[in-house]
């Protein structure tokens, strides 16, 4: 038998180094890299650096063999190596200045074909959803670039046009699940067949250079053109599942003849398109709406109720109420407020926007409409205003959203003092100690009570003691004076009804006319005599009747609690049953922690409240003296 | 001086007989004798004068040698016709009575494709001709296939669709399986060039257990709450004075580890290191002369690495060395020795055994501990290693570097949207993601050296020349003046 040489099986052969890796390919390094990238293989870290290298233990970049034997197989790698001819063939006839076959040569220039590698990266369509975020951030951020060394000025445009199609159906499918403004641009996050699929679109400034020292913009724009395509198959499928056509197109309601139009008509469409404010074409005729999530809650419905579940259903109920917030609003966009992802949010929730024609073309209405509910102003005051709607900050939209419900709107009129913008990528729900401060910011409700306590401190507490008694002897009063007209009311009826018209001679025709509809009714009432008795029965039944508290036997509950995690705990396997402990006594520290934290501000409140009181008590006191000093002077 | 010979060896020859005599070179001898005689004869250079000696040159001046490159001489002698046709060529101040005689028909380079193009004469000017209409109108098909598909990025087509390929041709698929999978496949791809590679599973593993999204700090709200925006600030804190920390660590380990010396004293002592052990002549020779002046054997014994002595005599650094025999006593002597220390070890580690009954609780215990021990690193080890599944892997001879995180100063925090100061580099933050998901080696952007180029200012700038701007200058000047001109007249 031959004996085993150094470095002939195991980690050795497993890996391949960047340069063998050329060599096997015939690729120049520049092709290498655009190559690795459009397939998705990457560098890898062996266990072993030393034997992964056949002995040398500097750091070289490696690849799988396995990875690079695969691309040998790969039809591209023919296109690149064309590209290399191309560029030979084409110098020559430029350098010979042979214009006719050069022409020719660039009319025939190799198009590298990239459909098949998207279906081979991502197997599935829900793979290629999961991978959407970096796809998304990225061709957002290159739609905003000008033509750059390296970018070519298509590739941006492209960029540009697949997004805003991505937003149709963003906005089509009401898909959006939070935003957040940050110093880094608009977090958006939505949720497409399951998936949460978050990108990043920069904020709407002029450009900005980028320095060309710290990204390499070749790979960047490696890629985004892997990213394009990619995107653009993944626009046709959503596009195909909510039935509308693709590329986008408007109904022909939409495009009337006019001199605008009939002057250049793509021009005018990729505009309207652009302007996301118009419902596009459809391929089928029905709106349908909102039958899934039925048949989601059905479905639901027939499992038990694990709280798992009850989580799901709130949160079906939840998004189901987030899909028509701003159903039959009307907002107006004033024009130093960024226009694009404010239409995304206010469109994609249910309502109207509009701008001024003069900021971007398909403007719906004007600022003089009168049945604008809300106007987004970014200014801190304005000159002319209307009484009919409401002047607010464009954090307004954001922070609906996220909280999934209107929120008052006083808080940010024009030229107010915001709340902070919370991050909706922190649960407001978590299990921690959250200071009263930041649950008034998620819980609008209990804003205003915050609010109406904080008065109450103002006033002192004998002042807020009387005003309650003075509210109570006012409710004792009104009760009083109601009970007296309900019986006056009664015995004027009974009158009415025994005597009827000896009452009052005088009166009008109408109580004459009124007392013979009365008399005809009680004819009536003789005549079907049980329903009425019985009819009056039940009326007199009918009362409401204060509800009883229902009682909290809180030490059953603690028990119940206490059986079903005996209950859990059995069930847990053994070999995880270390997990189980760790995760009871994380819990258990946590509950400790949020216990004292809430200790520490209760005792903290409590002194600051003690304080207060002291310095108003003396306060007053001086205020007295001095009052009675004043006197005595006098 | 007599000349010097070029030395040869010198041959040993025999000298016993007296004839072996003459075999004895003499020659140096004699030359030198004869250059005696003549001097003796004609008088050495001495005892002439210049005049004799030397002429004046009146001979006119010769051309200088043409200082062209041997690169340039072959291009000329290119020009030149080749040294056998020189012969053909007409020297002759005779001209040709017949001038029509003898002309010559150049010979084309190359065929003229025009005309045969144009009246093809010859079958194969048919084919070739027939042959580029047909290349021709492949080449238009193609171009209009090309300008079709390149209009637009045009994406037409469902590739998530679930399809079968045997749909595509008819015959392959047949609901009794007589065609197996492979069989249709082959066939496909021989028919249609439907090639199906296999995707191996590793190409879609997942590198890093990091997560693809991180949510972004709450302090980087553009109207964050007070408190997150503190948290973020105290951990951006955090981090500058670790590297600060760092940084100082670096420097009083390296730089402030040596003293500061002025650079005069920086050369002395460079001088004097580097010339450590290289005596100068001068010193050298003074100290011997010292020493052979105090005492000589003192010199000797201390001064071991002169190698060359007064005498002229070669010594080496080294002592000699000498071959000692071991006497057949002390051989022996050693064996006896080796043999009583290895019992002596053999008894000892008895006596240790016997020792160690008794210490077997303690002994115990010692294992008890290094096992613990040894079971505490393997879980250290674990736990590294769970740890860096969440790291970014080392790819390239770079480390992968952490970004700073992006903050807004309390000052710069406006409130509004309107003038929300941005902090971040989107670009380059989607390129550290890259690097932090294992996606591509972190490294560091090489430029390519610019070549320092001298700039000054030529003489010929100094000299007034007429630039547009004066032409403009002047221009406006006269039309000012015009228009003055013009006023003035009117008023």
């Amino acid at each position: 038998m031959r004996r085993p040489k150094k470095y002939e099986s195991g980690e050795a052969t497993q890996y391949i180094s960047r340069r063998a890796a050329l060599r096997r390919l015939q690729l120049s390094l520049n092709d290498f890299r655009r190559l690795c990238i459009l397939k998705g293989v990457y560098p890898r870290e062996p266990k072993h650096r030393r034997r992964a290298q056949k002995g040398s233990s500097e750091i070289k970049i490696l690849y799988h063999a396995k990875d690079i034997r695969f691309l040998l197989h790969e039809s591209i790698v023919w296109t690149l190596r064309d590209y290399k001819i191309f560029a030979k063939k084409s110098g020559r006839d430029r350098a010979i200045k042979d214009f006719r076959n050069l022409k020719r040569r660039l009319a025939l220039f190799p198009e590298i074909k990239l459909d098949h590698i998207v279906k081979e990266r991502y197997p599935t369509f829900i793979d290629a959803l999961k991978d959407l975020d970096d796809c998304l951030t990225l061709l957002f951020l290159f739609s905003t670039f000008p033509s750059l060394h390296l970018i070519p000025r298509e590739q941006s445009a492209l960029c540009r046009r697949l997004t805003i199609e991505f937003l149709h159906y963003v906005i089509a499918s009401k898909s959006l699940r939070k935003v957040f403004i940050s110093i880094k641009g608009y977090y958006f996050q939505a949720e497409i067949k399951g998936q949460k699929v978050t990108w990043i679109v920069p904020h709407y400034y002029p450009f900005k250079p980028q320095s060309r020292q710290d990204v390499d913009f070749k790979v960047m724009s490696i890629f985004v053109e892997f990213y394009t395509i990619m995107l653009g198959f993944v626009n046709f499928r959503l596009f195909h599942g909510l039935n509308l056509a693709y590329p986008p197109q408007f109904p022909s309601s939409v495009l009337q003849d006019n001199s605008e139009t009939l002057q250049d008509e793509s021009s005018f469409v990729s505009d309207r398109i652009a302007a996301l404010n118009f419902e596009l074409l459809r391929t089928d005729k029905l709106m349908e709406d909102e039958e899934e999530l039925d048949i989601d809650m059905e479905l639901l419905e027939q499992d038990g109720d694990s709280k798992r579940i009850i989580k799901m259903k709130q949160e079906a109920q939840e998004v189901a109420r987030l899909r028509t917030l701003f159903k039959g609003l009307k907002f107006f966009i004033n024009r130093e407020v960024p226009r694009e992802p404010l239409i995304i949010l206010i469109r994609s929730f249910g309502g109207k926007v509009s701008w001024d024609a003069s900021v971007f073309a398909g403007a719906t209405f004007d600022e003089s409409d009168e049945t604008i509910t809300h106007q987004i102003v970014d200014r801190p005051s304005l000159s002319t205003q209307y009484i009919s709607r409401d002047y607010i900050q464009p954090q307004w939209v954001f922070d609906c959203i996220n909280q999934r419900q209107l929120l008052p709107t006083n808080k940010y009129f024009m030229g107010e003092q915001l709340p902070p913008h919370l991050s909706p990528f922190v649960d407001s729900k978590r299990e921690t100690y959250i200071p009263p401060e930041e649950k008034a910011l998620h819980d609008p409700s209990l804003i205003e009570t915050h609010v109406q306590s904080d008065d109450d401190d103002d006033d002192s507490d004998a002042e807020a003691d009387n005003q309650e008694e003075e509210e109570i002897e006012q409710q004792l009063l009104d009760a009083q004076l109601q009970r007296a007209y309900q019986q006056e009311t009664a015995e004027y009826k009974k009158y009415g009804g025994t005597d009827g018209v000896n009452e009052d001679e005088e009166d009008s025709v109408d109580d004459d006319d009124e007392e013979d509809e009365e008399e005809e009714e009680e004819e009536d009432v003789e005549q079907l005599d049980d329903k009425t008795k019985r009819l009056l029965e039940e009326k007199q039944k009918m009362k409401v009747e204060s509800g009883k508290v229902h009682k909290v036997n809180k030490r059953q509950i603690r028990k119940a609690e206490v059986d079903e995690h005996r209950l859990q705990a059995r069930m847990v396997k053994p070999r995880h049953r270390n997990l189980f402990r760790k995760l009871i006594r994380e819990k258990q520290t946590k509950e400790k922690e949020e216990w004292l934290l809430r200790k520490k501000r209760r005792n903290i409140d409590a002194d600051a409240k003690e304080a207060k009181k002291t310095a108003k008590r003396e306060a007053k006191k001086a205020a007295a003296e001095a009052a009675a000093k004043a006197l005595k002077m006098a | 001086m007599a000349t010097v010979e070029p030395q040869t060896k010198r041959k040993r020859i025999s000298k016993k007989n007296k004839s072996a005599w003459r075999k004895t070179d003499i020659q140096d001898v004699e030359q030198f004798l004869e250059d005696q005689r003549q001097e003796e004869r004609i008088g050495t250079f001495k005892d002439k004068l210049d005049d004799d000696l030397f002429v004046l040159d009146t001979s006119t001046q010769k051309v200088k040698a043409s200082l062209l490159t041997p690169k340039q001489k072959r291009k000329l002698n290119a020009k030149k016709a080749m040294r056998t046709h020189q012969v053909f060529e007409n020297t002759s101040k005779v001209q040709d009575p017949i001038a029509k005689r003898n002309k010559v028909r150049q010979k084309q380079n190359g065929r003229n494709i025009e005309l045969e193009v144009c009246n093809p004469t010859k079958p194969r000017h048919r084919q070739a001709n027939a042959d580029r209409a047909r290349y021709n109108e492949k080449l238009e098909e193609r171009l209009a296939v090309k300008q079709d598909s390149d209009k637009k990025h045009k994406i037409d087509k469902d590739i998530w669709q679930e399809e079968d390929f045997r749909d595509k041709i008819p015959g392959l698929k047949d609901e009794k399986g007589w065609i197996s999978r492979p069989l249709a496949l082959h066939v496909a791809f021989n028919l249609q060039g439907h090639k199906v590679v296999k995707t191996h599973g590793s190409l879609h593993h997942k590198t890093t257990k990091a997560k693809k999204f991180v949510p972004p700090h709450p302090g980087m709200s553009y109207n964050p709450s007070h408190k997150a925006h503190q948290e973020l600030i105290d951990q951006v804190v955090d981090r500058e004075e670790g590297i600060i920390k760092k940084e100082q660590h670096l420097k009083r380990v390296t730089t402030s580890m040596f003293s500061i010396v002025t650079p005069e004293e920086r050369d002395r002592l460079r001088l004097k290191e580097m010339s450590e052990g290289i005596d100068e002549p001068e010193t050298t020779e003074k100290e011997k002369n010292k020493a052979n002046g105090d005492d000589d054997d003192d010199n000797d014994a201390g001064q071991k690495q002169k190698t060359v002595d007064s005498d002229g005599e070669y010594h080496t650094v080294n002592a000699p060395v000498e071959n000692k025999k071991k006497s057949k006593k002390a051989r022996r002597n050693e064996l006896k020795q080796k043999e009583l220390q290895r019992q002596h070890d053999v008894k000892k580690k008895l006596k240790q055994q016997t020792a160690d009954l008794i210490r077997i609780k303690s002994i115990r215990a010692e294992i008890n501990e290094e096992a613990e021990e040894l079971n505490e690193l393997k879980k250290r080890r674990k736990k590294t290693a769970e740890r860096k599944k969440f790291e970014p892997k080392r790819l390239g001879r770079h480390k992968y570097e952490e970004p700073d995180a992006d903050v807004n100063m309390p000052e710069d925090l406006a409130g509004n949207l309107r003038n929300v100061k941005t902090e971040s580099n989107l670009l380059k933050d989607r390129f550290k993601l890259m690097q932090r998901n294992n996606m591509l080696a972190p490294s560091v952007a090489v430029s390519r050296k610019k070549s320092k180029v001298k700039r000054f200012l030529r003489g010929s700038h100094k000299e007034p020349g007429v630039s547009f701007q004066d032409l403009r200058d002047r221009r406006k000047a006269a039309a000012n003046a015009a228009k003055a001109n013009n006023n003035t007249i009117k008023i």
